[in-house]
């Protein structure tokens, strides 16, 4: 059984339908990825999920359980949490503060602040900087690091590659690895396929807010993904 | 000398008015919320304060703390049953609600209490000197100009130091995102509405010892919460201590040049501060010394 499932979502901004009709299974140490074009609807189903978007209709389970009415932070305690789109750090605190805030949620683990600088060690070195005064990639370390400060059993990761160094996104990407080892789930959303494909047991493209198309990496050739991903088609050579 | 002595009474001064505003300051700096019904919380204090005074051991200013306690409950309260409801994007509907607390507030008090002015009794304390390089000033101002500085130091000594200070900071910095570390942004919200009601109710009460008060006088103190914000620069902690001190100095030194002033001469600052540096001292500092 799947850990985290989506039926028949629809999430609405105002009366415009942002996600229609999206599914999505996620099982547990499974990694999968999100691709679509911008406005595909790929970040606000994840907001959908931790119960961040609008009105919403559907059902999102999780473990079984039905969250789609659950507050955020009660989503969050029971294990599922977010890396947000842009990282979204609190500026005014310090790195290490930021990790701390992760402990709200009441989820002990095996990540801890040691675990974390054991997997970024950069910031073990910048841990009383203030996190508004980091770089990009630094931090993009801090976000990912506070997300799994809660211990979560899904992880979501709302564009974690944009604006980076092609160089920092090959490293951030790496410490996945450790981060699925440890038994984490992740759903990852990412513009660049070929990171995507290389990242993930299973792809889901988006187009116009529901799901164009699915399937294990190895087993998606390039023509369809172009023509799930722009919607044109199987006209495309 | 009889100016050092001014500046040092507006000095006292300017430690109550600085905490008069950090109530409303803390409140805006965390949930961006501009508390309208402040100035008559402070008054709803000086009344409870001037009931339980006579029952507190050892000395009647201790009577700030039962009713900092009794106000953080009230804050509690205000927050989740009413300002909770209508948070977004769009503030007016705060301030109208506030607004409205406001006006029921005081008119209740003034049903309940009648409008004449009244004075917590301090007892001897009141009238207590002490001489300084050679100028008297009053125990009283100073007692309270040090438990001012207490709170300042205390709450950002907290702020900075303890689990439930991160959560608040990290929650005024971004109310959304805190929500998916498994913090209930609701549940902050009413804790910092209680701290901000409790060190406005002991500014209150404190100011209800040195002063009088009527049912009447909470527009002058939020006036006054006001000014000290925005000089100070709005969210600055040590801005708006700053920013007390100098209205205090101001009001202090303006009465003695021309008796009949009463406050002008404070709102003249406030202004010409708020044209010359629209993001209060604060923003000065950062500019000019910081150069940023």
């Amino acid at each position: 059984m799947s850990l985290l499932s989506v039926e028949n979502l629809d999430v609405f901004y105002g009366d415009f339908r942002a996600v229609r009709g999206a599914h999505l299974e996620l099982a547990a140490g499974q990694t999968i990825a999100i691709i679509g074009a911008n406005g595909a609807g790929k970040s606000t189903l994840l907001n959908a999920i931790v119960g961040l978007s609008g009105r919403k209709s559907g059902s999102i389970r999780f473990d079984g359980r039905d969250i789609g009415r659950e507050p955020t932070d009660r989503i969050a305690r029971a294990g599922i949490t977010m890396v947000p789109e842009g990282r979204r750090l609190f500026g005014s605190l310090t790195v290490e503060d930021n990790l701390l805030v992760g402990l709200a949620a009441e989820r002990p683990g095996p990540w801890t602040l040691e675990a974390v600088y054991a997997l970024f060690p950069r910031l073990g070195e910048l841990s009383k900087m203030t996190a508004g005064s980091l770089s990009g990639g630094q931090q993009q370390m801090v976000s990912i690091g506070r997300a799994l400060m809660t211990n979560p059993r899904v992880l979501l990761c709302d564009e974690i590659s944009l604006g980076l160094a092609p160089k920092i996104i090959g490293d951030i990407y790496r410490c996945f690895e450790t981060i699925t080892a440890s038994g984490v789930s992740v759903v990852l959303i990412e513009q660049n396929v070929v990171q995507a494909c290389a990242a993930a047991d299973y792809v889901y493209c988006m187009l116009e807010g529901h799901m164009s198309l699915e399937g294990r990496p190895e087993d998606l050739s390039q023509a369809q993904i172009t023509a799930a991903y722009f919607g044109t088609g199987e006209a495309l050579p | 000398m009889i100016w050092l002595e001014t500046i040092a009474n507006g000095i006292f001064l300017g430690g109550l008015y600085a905490l008069i505003g950090l109530g409303l300051g803390f409140a805006f700096g965390v949930m961006r919320v501009v508390n309208v019904a402040q100035g008559d919380f402070i008054v709803a204090a000086a009344f409870i304060g001037l009931y339980l005074a006579p029952w507190v051991p050892i000395n009647p200013i201790l009577v700030i703390v039962p009713v900092a306690v009794i106000a953080f409950l009230i804050g509690i309260a205000l927050q989740r049953l009413l300002i909770n409801r209508v948070l977004g994007h769009d503030q007016i509907p705060q301030i109208l609600l506030t607004f409205g607390v406001a006006i029921v507030l005081r008119n209740a008090m003034v049903a309940g209490f009648g409008a004449n002015s009244q004075s917590i009794d301090v007892g001897a304390m009141r009238f207590l000197g002490f001489n300084l390089l050679g100028i008297r000033l009053g125990v009283l101002p100073a007692v309270i100009l040090v438990i001012a500085l207490l709170l300042f130091a205390a709450l950002h000594l907290w702020l900075h130091r303890s689990r439930l200070g991160r959560l608040i900071r990290a929650t005024a910095d971004d109310y959304q995102v805190v929500q998916l570390q498994g913090v209930s942004y609701r549940r902050v919200f009413a804790i910092a509405m209680g701290i901000a009601m409790a060190l406005s109710a002991v500014a209150g009460v404190l100011l209800a010892m040195r002063g009088s008060f009527t049912p009447y006088s909470g527009a002058d103190r939020l006036l006054i919460a006001f000014e000290v914000v925005v000089i100070g620069g709005l969210g600055s902690f040590w801005g708006m201590f700053f920013g007390g001190m100098l209205l205090g100095i101001t009001q202090l030194v303006a009465l003695k040049l021309d008796p009949a002033s009463g406050l002008m001469y404070g709102h003249i600052v406030f202004f010409i501060i708020l044209i010359l540096s629209p993001n209060g001292l604060a923003g000065a500092f950062r500019r000019v010394v910081l150069r940023k």
